[in-house]
């Protein structure tokens, strides 16, 4: 059930929060809405059609989680992302739990919010099952798990190999360094050193060293993008 | 002193041990006294019956002879034991048909024996005694065959002066007992009393004061000592923690405080002088840098504190330390290979821990984080994984300049770090962040001389199966999926 592609709820209490999570979805061209408490955020959920929504954790009236887990008991599927003040170990756990889809500590980079809507509001699409993956003159081949540039083949490590597919299927849009350490190694929590970095930086060299443009981009702040010039 | 022990007194008497102990005291001397009061029935009835025993047996004697021998020979008998000084608490009467004395020393038929036979009691007004007390006797008396009355009688003064000294033995013993009661359950009561008391100023001094005082052991190893042992580990426990919150204030303070000042200053640059746009993006970049940072080490200290804070074993699962383990060093392997470092896993099969993968990857990654740092230009770092009888061990050795022995419990603190690193990156945080995983998951962390180098060796306690039983193998299903909730 994907919902008109651009159109985003916003749940939070907190007016100038409102305002920077609004302007930065605008800016990325999303319609949004915006609801002031859990009550009129659920009356919204239920009634439009959105293709992903913000959850603040505590907002008046009716807890954030609380408001997802209505929502999913009702057969609303809008893919949620909770932003939360909370600790992170088991309040994560529990947001998870109730339905959120994805989870991010306050204060965070607006990019990084940004960068986690547009991943949900894909994954809230039609999904298409390619097989094949092209970004520029790279080219990944899903089945034969082989990756090419300019047609010369690459040589990468199966979690090398994921970690540029999951890139690749992000292509033009920012990754943050929480979500590749979530998809690619399935751990919740955010790095403290630059390790992520040293470990793009080693993929960057196999994939763009000696080649007409690069492919692998840093991204000050957030993380990195994987686009083609033009 | 006087006015310590009336408050003492004071306390003994409102005290809960004191109600205890007369509770006690109460319910045993209704014990006793029942008891008492059967020795006492008992004995006296035991002794009476005797008595009568005795009278009857001299009354067979006699009727034994007044049957061989007739009223006589009865006679003589009876003449013989009146004049017989062991039988001088017997009385005999021997009676024709109208109660006339035949033989005897009774001058008389008692007034008090009605009836031709029975049992009865009398005192004779005209007995020979040295005593001025009137004697009293017991006696048993019948008609005879040829219609003479016969009477034998024993002095009571004897069983009577036996009852009172029971009577008396008994009061004595009870009077005692209550006594002896009591004394020993104000005694009792005001030793609790006392030992309670010594806690409560040790407490009220606490309040008052501070972390200082301890409560005093009067070492008798006793259950108070126990007690006051514990209470006094737990304020050790509490004074430790204090005082490493008070530290971590202190160095959240330093840290913190000095990028803040440096963010203030080039804010107030900014906002007091021309720039250019270049200029502004620059200073604004900058600025956003050095705040992540400040967020990222705040996030870090909460972290920590949740961790520590955590409910031990919550959300635990079987994990294959192993196969952690390996993850890690793959993660970290562009990192070595940067700083020209060798990454070596010594590890066989699967190594089973209880725990979270979350925090046990971001444990391990601190430890060959550090060891890759400072292990070293061109250095070698191993970490080992292995199973002995006390369970699994990861051990992460390096070749680097190692930690001076007496640093070595300070680098497991918040924001501690050596003089050497204070310039090199890092909060300080890392080995923190690994002692509580640690802690969490009741390992023990342990710090090696590696000649050269360090060797930070985590022990963790046998491996028993995670409580919520989530099998293995759908732990690692789970792994992969993205997005997915861990269960």
């Amino acid at each position: 059930m994907a919902g008109d592609a651009r159109h985003v709820l916003v749940i939070e209490d907190d007016a100038e929060t409102a305002e920077q999570l609004l302007d930065c979805l605008r800016a990325s061209g999303y319609e949004v809405d915006l609801a002031v408490d859990g009550e009129e955020g659920l009356r919204r959920g239920l009634a439009g059609d959105y293709v992903v929504m913000t959850v603040d954790r505590m907002v008046p009236c009716i807890d954030g989680v609380e408001v997802i887990r209505r929502l999913r008991e009702n057969g609303v599927a809008t893919p949620a992302l909770i932003l939360s003040a909370l600790g992170e170990v088991d309040d994560r756990v529990r947001g998870l739990r109730a339905g959120g889809d994805d989870y991010l500590v306050k204060p965070f980079a607006s990019q990084e919010m940004v960068a986690r809507v547009d991943a949900l509001a894909r994954r809230s699409g039609t999904v298409i099952r390619e097989t094949m993956l092209r970004v520029g003159d790279l080219e990944i081949d899903l089945l034969a798990r082989i990756a090419c540039r300019s047609g010369q083949k690459i040589n990468l490590l199966p979690r090398e190999f994921k970690l540029l597919t999951y890139l690749a299927r992000n292509a033009g849009q920012v990754v943050s360094r929480g979500m590749l350490l979530q998809e690619i190694w399935d751990l919740h929590f955010d790095p403290t050193t630059n390790i992520i970095d040293v470990y793009v930086g080693r993929i960057r060299r196999k994939i763009d060293s000696g080649q007409a443009y690069p492919l692998i981009h840093t991204i000050r702040g957030v993380g990195f993008c994987l686009r083609a010039p033009g | 002193m006087l006015g310590f022990a009336s408050v003492l007194l004071g306390k003994t008497l409102r005290s809960s041990t004191l109600k205890l102990a007369f509770i006690y005291v109460i319910v045993f001397s209704s014990a006793i006294f029942a008891v008492l009061g059967y020795v006492y029935w008992a004995t006296v009835d035991f002794v009476s019956k005797n008595f009568d025993r005795s009278i009857s047996v001299e009354w067979a004697l006699l009727i034994k002879a007044y049957g061989s021998v007739g009223q006589t020979g009865l006679t003589t008998l009876i003449n013989r034991r009146v004049a017989d000084p062991f039988f001088d608490e017997w009385a005999y009467l021997l009676t024709d048909p109208s109660f006339n004395p035949v033989a005897g020393n009774l001058k008389s038929w008692p007034t008090t024996l009605h009836g031709d036979q029975g049992w009865g009691k009398f005192s004779p007004l005209d007995w020979q005694s040295n005593s001025t007390k009137q004697p009293s006797f017991r006696a048993s008396y019948q008609i005879l065959a040829d219609g003479d009355h016969l009477l034998v009688g024993r002095r009571l003064d004897g069983l009577d002066r036996f009852g009172q000294k029971i009577t008396i033995g008994l009061a004595w013993a009870a009077g005692l007992f209550l006594v002896l009661a009591a004394a020993a359950g104000i005694s009792t009561s005001r030793r609790s009393v006392a030992r309670i008391e010594a806690i409560n100023a040790t407490s009220r001094e606490i309040i008052e004061t501070g972390l200082r005082e301890r409560i005093p052991l009067r070492g008798t190893g006793d259950e108070w000592d126990g007690l006051a042992e514990n209470l006094n580990s737990m304020l050790d426990r509490i004074e430790e923690l204090v005082e490493s919150n008070r530290q971590v204030s202190n160095n959240v303070a330093h840290d913190l405080r000095t990028p803040l000042t440096r963010m203030r200053g080039r804010l107030e640059r900014a906002y007091s002088r021309e720039f250019d746009i270049s200029q502004y993006h620059a200073l604004i970049g900058e600025t956003l840098i050095e705040l992540d940072e400040i967020l990222r080490t705040f996030s870090s200290l909460l972290r920590i504190t949740q961790i520590e804070m955590r409910h031990r074993t919550a959300g635990f699962r079987n994990l294959d330390l192993t196969e952690i383990a390996r993850e890690v060093l793959e993660l970290f392997e562009p990192a070595a290979e940067e700083n020209g470092v060798t990454l070596e896993l010594s590890a066989g099969d699967r190594v089973d821990v209880v725990g979270d993968r979350d925090l046990l990857f971001d444990a391990i990654s601190n430890l060959v984080d550090n060891a890759i740092k400072h292990g070293g230009r061109n250095g070698r770092v191993v970490v080992a994984v292995s199973q002995d009888s006390d369970g699994a061990v990861l051990c992460v050795a390096d070749r680097g300049p190692g930690i001076p022995i007496d640093e070595r419990k300070h680098v497991l603190g918040r924001f501690y770090r050596l003089e050497r690193s204070r310039n090199s990156p890092g909060n300080g945080l890392g080995l923190s962040l690994v002692a509580a995983v640690a802690n969490l998951h009741g390992a023990h962390i342990d710090m090696k001389d590696n000649s050269p180098g360090l060797r930070i060796e985590l022990e963790f306690p046998i491996a028993e199966r995670a409580a919520s039983g989530i099998p293995v193998q759908e732990a690692r299903a789970n792994a992969g999926t993205p997005n997915q909730a861990p269960p």
